[in-house]
């Protein structure tokens, strides 16, 4: 996947002919575009390792592993603040221990689902020139006890936090450009569905 | 599936043609349930989408049109979707003022656009801290502002009551009776511990156009420890931008198509008026 990414990465950038580097005051809506397929690339493996976390099947050796890809996925610092619309405070969580605590949540089965639906925001750039955004996406949760009754049901909003920077690297001898996209903080808030 | 979703393409093609505003059912299979999708996508899931949406930059998707496309921006169809951005179960909302509101945007005229980094819109931020061991009610307001690159949100003034009970307008014959005479100076101002034997009313030693600055207080406070962070309660925004209005844009959690950010105030309001409002947010 993130051999994936890199090539895709490299493709964008070098299919983008006069690139100005970070000077450029405006994305062109082409480019943009090509940056919002990156960013939510982050996003989809984001989601394929929460289902892997989450899945009370995963072995929890294997759960370590994809938690430590998940944390790749992200900005050092990076934090993920919960609320519900029973207890709207916000509890905070840094990626790994937001990860552990979905590992071992306490029900027999549990089952996460995506909704298809993703909102890309505009990117805008903060004072140091690296492109900010959010993608909003919605999970599904339900949990299970061992007689198969549902316990515990709800859809979250998921807030995304994405910077977008660009970026060289050598390849050959030859400098590369090329946009590296990091996750951020998410917000997660359940929905009234 | 497929037969659904050629369904659902043709039915949107119809409502294209009689109001493109709405949205056909987005329903589809995850695991052993159907779920209905439709909600999520009229819901107006972020305030940048507001935004888009305000300006008709976008389809109901939520798929951005290139600038230059006869839809971007398209007055026509802004009729159609700026109705689905208001508050529809607010009095405030859904009265007469509202159509004044889209017919006056939808007028061929610069400026009827929300743009990002034009200013005059400002994030009211309530939050919970903790003062002298208690829980306190804190607003906060906020504006983008450009720096070096790019821009970030900056706080630009607060509201706490406690404050504003420092400084209280006080009776034009009470502030009267505290005063430093014209020649004080003569006297090496020897009678200048009368101001502050009455810190109380301190203020009233400053000159006229004196205006205490509760940013500069809230500061000092967090500073000396003596007010900290506990957590943000609520949030909505003021948006000054359009000539002759304003409105409030907040989030509602609600089930049906006509939730997220919405405008859940709005006020025919002249530049000079807005002005005052205006000093609010930015003293």
């Amino acid at each position: 996947m993130k051999i994936k990414n890199i090539i895709l990465a490299l493709v964008i950038s070098l299919s983008v002919s006069g690139f100005l580097a970070a000077q450029q005051d405006e994305l062109s809506p082409e480019r943009k575009q090509a940056i919002d397929s990156l960013a939510l690339e982050k996003v989809r493996d984001l989601s394929k390792y929460v289902s892997i976390i989450g899945n009370k099947n995963t072995q929890w050796s294997e759960a370590n592993r994809v938690i430590d890809r998940a944390e790749e996925l992200f900005m050092a610092g990076a934090e993920i603040g919960v609320s519900s619309l029973a207890r709207p405070d916000v509890l905070y969580y840094n990626v790994r221990a937001y990860f552990e605590r979905l590992m071992r949540l306490n029900y027999d089965r549990v089952e996460i689902e995506w909704y298809k639906i993703e909102y890309v925001s505009d990117l805008q750039r903060q004072p140091d020139g690296t492109y900010v955004g959010v993608i909003t996406i919605f999970q599904r949760f339900r949990g299970y006890d061992r007689e198969g009754g549902l316990v515990y049901e709800d859809t979250t909003k998921k807030d995304i936090t994405v910077y977008v920077k660009r970026k060289e690297t050598q390849i050959g001898g030859r400098i590369i450009g090329f946009w590296d996209v990091l996750l951020g903080d998410i917000r997660v808030k359940e929905t009234s569905r | 599936m497929a037969k659904t979703t050629l369904y659902c393409l043709l039915a949107a093609l119809m409502i294209l043609v009689t109001s493109p505003a709405k949205l056909c059912a987005q329903t589809r299979t995850m695991g052993a349930f159907e779920l209905d999708e439709t909600e999520l996508y009229a819901m107006t899931k972020q305030v940048s989408q507001f935004f888009s949406r305000f300006n008709n930059e976008e389809d109901q998707f939520g798929k951005k049109y290139n600038p230059g496309t006869k839809e971007y921006r398209n007055s026509q169809k802004r009729k159609q979707i700026l109705p689905l951005l208001f508050d529809n179960e607010n009095a405030r909302t859904t009265s007469a003022l509202r159509d004044y509101f889209i017919d006056d945007l939808t007028k061929p005229k610069s400026g009827n656009y929300l743009e990002f980094l034009n200013g005059r819109w400002y994030a009211e931020v309530s939050a919970t801290f903790i003062h002298e061991g208690r829980e306190v009610n804190i607003i906060l307001f906020l504006m983008i502002e450009k720096e070096n690159l790019g821009s970030k949100w900056v706080l630009t003034n607060v509201y706490y009551p406690a404050f504003n009970k420092l400084f209280p307008e006080g009776e034009l014959a009470e502030r009267e009776k505290h005063f430093l005479h014209p020649m004080s100076h003569e006297l090496d101002f020897m009678n200048i511990y009368k101001a502050f034997n009455e810190p109380q009313v301190i203020e009233y030693y400053g000159r006229k156009s004196f205006h205490p600055d509760f940013l500069s207080l809230f500061f000092y406070e967090i500073k000396m420890g003596r007010i900290k962070f506990k957590s943000v309660d609520q949030l909505k925004f003021h948006i000054y931008q359009i000539e002759s209005w304003y409105f409030e844009v907040a989030y509602l959690n609600r089930k049906g198509n006509n939730s997220g950010w919405l405008i859940t105030n709005l006020m025919y309001m002249d530049e000079k008026e807005k002005n005052n409002f205006i000093k609010l947010y930015e003293p």
